[in-house]
């Protein structure tokens, strides 16, 4: 088991209300495989610093894991085959360092 | 022939230890205080950092330019 942030960016003609519901159904993969979702924070619509598929906003949302390597992978690849999600980012995180950002 | 060129500012010395001691790819206000307006990274001897903050530094400002957080260096000229 490995703590993973998980970062997303998801279309920005999404409602904002939905997201969160919506990420829940992904994370039942990391639930069934024996992991745990610690934190689910939508930062809402925030600027692109640069156009991603012809985008200039996006809906950031950021995840916090403890996982199995295997069920990161399968989550990233769900993720990633969904039309609405821009972009994904998975990241290692030390569990020990994870206190500073509260 | 003795006097130094005018070092650009240096004392930007160890903004780091202003209380962050891991560098957080997130925060991307801090970060941008390590980009030029051009969007590069600022080099050691202007932000005065150690070799491993900059290196934390450079990571995590790597790792969010690709989440378009922070903009890549600009094209041109």
């Amino acid at each position: 088991m490995r703590h993973y942030e998980v970062m997303v960016i998801l279309d920005p003609s999404l409602d904002e209300r939905t997201i969160a519901p919506s990420l829940d159904t992904f994370l039942n993969v990391i639930r069934t495989t024996g992991g745990n979702v610690e934190k689910v924070e939508v930062w809402g619509k925030r600027r692109l610093s640069f156009e991603i598929n012809k985008n200039t906003e996006g809906i950031y949302a950021v995840l916090d894991l403890t996982s199995t390597p295997d069920a990161v992978k399968e989550l990233d690849r769900q993720l990633g085959l969904q039309e609405t999600v821009l972009r994904t980012k998975v990241l290692r995180r030390e569990p020990a360092k994870s206190a500073v950002k509260a | 022939m003795r006097d130094r060129k005018p070092q650009p500012k240096r004392r930007q010395n160890l903004l780091t230890k202003e209380g962050v001691t891991v560098v957080d790819w997130k925060d991307v206000t801090l970060l941008r205080k390590f980009i030029s307006d051009r969007g590069k990274i600022r080099s050691r001897r202007v932000t005065g950092l150690t070799p491993q903050q900059q290196r934390q530094v450079a990571t995590a400002i790597k790792n969010a330019r690709e989440m378009a957080l922070l903009p890549y260096p600009s094209q041109g000229r």
